[in-house]
């Protein structure tokens, strides 16, 4: 019996540890930091996963070599790096977060404010994404869009608006996660949809409840989303126009639109972090993400929209992507303050009234 | 012992308090503390809750629900394996391990396959005619289900096996002898010996579906467990009081079920 109760401790630590081993596997990469004495300075850039061949080639390789740097990256999903930074245990230069995780991060007074002068590039971009929290803050890299995607053998009729997802759908809804970038959107779009002009909380609540026995779940990663659409678990949904194309790969007659009430302004910031040793460094490298050189290059690989006035793209490589002025400038914006203030509360009410 | 060899024990000591027992004491101990004074809100707080109290036993009946099923699909198995001829044995083995050596994440997909609309199990069955729609099994508790019995099974035939390799046959051949039934036989002799495998294994079993992460999320849809719910509390709403208190619950848990196991344990076979 003693014998028995070890091995099965044994095997308990073995697959709680292959548990944990699975779970830090995204955030590796950090550790190469073996810089020798009189290497290149090192810029530690945190950031998503996506598009990472991508962003090694045509944004971090060029800098380094203009800079002389050598730039290290640190992977992971939004909330996972802002808590990074809230523990300090990292040593963070730069960071990509979405506008809504920004937010907390200034109200927290985790970043370093910014000296425009530095960056150049701001005079050429869009003036939604200039100073979406305040000017003394990063800017937004890319403006993309939350609208509806659709697979129309599933559908009946076209959809056109955020009230269609009441009406349209049967049981094969998929719906943002309310801790998801999206999640505050949906709040926004159910009080729209139950005819508030200005946003009423109770509503939009009693709103999402009536739509809850046809979501089929509430994703938290779009990855999710994508899957579901390609298995037909799903018909459709709320997704970010950026993802369309890996929609489209599955069902290639899916259909993404912009819902008449106005499609949501999806940000990603990049900004300092305050402690930052290398704030120039820093600045140089958000001005270089701003360029037209690299806002093209990301445009025409579909990796980002673009927010550099100068970037033209054929109608063609426009597919899936949030371009061109008069698209930018229908887009709602939610006031993020006001949505960090509310989250907690938002959150809440979610999970008892509605559900995961 | 030999006192210096004692000392060997040292390093591995040092390491487990450095890193287990002293944040686990920190983690508990925090969740008494609110604003400076000692009180017991937290917990209450989430008694009172039916939200919560809804996903603790949705939590539990996933767990005891898989708990059973392992047991009723292992023990079999364990006895036909613990009884084949040593290769054979080998190769069956290394079979029921094998959905332990691939990730959670592969395995959960793989499920996603075969349970979803157009998967493997509903195609079968709208094709042959048997259902007019097909079944919602995906992201449902029953999906969450499935996978965690694929992913705990080899732990329970795994225990099993190591108790009935060292059951003496001896004694069951004995007992035929002397008139028992073949029934009779496994009921008086053979189960009672092999009690203390069922009883390991089925902890592992409900202490891995019950701190189950990754499983629930892939596989179940908008039903919450106490993991999930952890997880949103601590990583996205960064409301690490409350993520701790939930976990000295998933811990409290824990202890209990393994005491109350334990006492079954002691009932069915007094002197294992």
């Amino acid at each position: 019996m003693k014998k028995m109760m070890t091995a099965g401790l044994a095997l308990a630590l073995t697959s709680m540890l292959a548990a944990c081993g699975s779970n830090n596997a995204s955030t590796g990469n950090t550790d190469n930091n073996g810089a020798a004495s009189g290497a290149p300075a090192e810029l530690v850039i945190s950031t998503w996963g996506f598009s990472e061949d991508f962003f090694k080639e045509s944004v971090y390789a060029p800098f380094e070599k203009e800079h002389n740097v050598k730039i290290v990256v640190e992977i992971g999903n939004n909330a996972e790096r802002l808590n990074k930074i809230r523990q300090g245990s990292s040593d963070v230069d730069v960071v990509y977060l979405s506008d809504y995780y920004a937010q907390q991060a200034i109200d927290e007074g985790l970043f370093e404010t910014i000296d425009s002068s530095k960056i150049p590039n701001l005079e050429n971009i869009y003036d939604i994404a200039k100073a979406p929290l305040g000017a003394e803050y990063g800017p937004a890299y890319t403006v993309g869009r939350l609208g509806i995607a659709y697979n129309p053998a599933l559908v009946e009729g076209d959809v056109t608006a955020w009230s269609d997802l009441w009406s349209k759908f049967d049981k094969n809804l998929a719906m943002p996660a309310i801790t998801a970038t999206a999640g505050p959107m949906i709040v926004d779009a159910a009080s729209l949809a139950a005819g508030n002009a200005d946003f009423n909380e109770d509503t939009a609540f009693t709103k999402l409840k009536e739509l809850d026995s046809n979501v089929v779940k509430y994703y938290s990663q779009t990855s999710e989303y994508v899957n579901m659409f390609g298995q037909e678990e799903i018909a459709g949904g709320p997704i970010m126009e950026m993802y369309f194309k890996d929609l489209q790969a599955a069902v290639p007659d899916a259909k993404f639109v912009a819902p008449s009430e106005g499609a949501y302004a999806v940000m990603n910031t990049v900004n300092v972090v305050k402690g930052s040793d290398n704030k120039e460094l820093a600045e140089a490298f958000i001005n270089w993400q701003l360029s037209e050189e690299v806002q093209a290059a990301s445009a025409k690989a579909k990796v980002d929209s673009p927010v550099n006035v100068n970037v033209t793209l054929t109608p063609e490589e426009a597919v899936g992507v949030t371009y061109g002025a008069d698209v930018i400038g229908k887009l709602r914006k939610l006031d993020m303050s006001f949505v960090n203030e509310h989250i907690t509360e938002w959150t809440d009410r979610f999970n008892r009234e509605i559900g995961g | 012992m030999n006192k210096r060899a004692m000392y060997l024990l040292l390093p591995g000591l040092l390491f487990l308090a450095a890193f287990m027992l002293v944040p686990i004491t920190l983690t508990i101990a925090s969740t008494f503390v609110q604003d400076g004074k000692l009180t017991l809100e937290g917990y209450l707080h989430f008694f009172r809750d039916g939200y919560f109290n809804r996903i603790l036993l949705t939590t539990l009946r996933v767990s005891v629900v898989t708990t059973l099923i392992c047991m009723l699909l292992g023990y079999p198995a364990a006895y036909y394996i613990s009884r084949a001829s040593a290769r054979k044995k080998g190769i069956l083995l290394a079979l029921s391990i094998f959905p332990l050596l691939t990730s959670p994440v592969v395995r959960s997909f793989s499920w996603m396959i075969i349970l979803g609309k157009k998967g493997l199990i509903n195609s079968f069955l709208v094709n042959t005619g048997m259902v007019a729609k097909p079944l919602d099994i995906l992201y449902t508790p029953t999906a969450m289900m499935i996978g965690l019995v694929h992913l705990f099974l080899p732990l329970i035939i795994i225990t099993l096996l190591g108790v009935m390799e060292n059951l003496d046959h001896e004694l069951v051949r004995a007992a035929r002898s002397l008139g028992a039934s073949p029934f009779a036989a496994f009921r008086k002799i053979t189960f009672p010996l092999t009690v203390p495998g069922l009883i390991i294994g089925g902890i592992l079993v409900f202490v891995g579906s019950l701190t189950a992460y990754t499983t629930p999320a892939l596989l179940g849809g908008k039903e919450r467990v106490v993991s999930t719910f952890l997880y949103q509390n601590a990583m996205t709403l960064n409301d690490w009081q409350a993520a701790s208190v939930i976990a000295v619950i998933m811990i409290v848990i824990t202890f209990v079920v393994v005491g109350l196991m334990n006492a079954w344990a002691n009932r069915l076979n007094p002197k294992g």
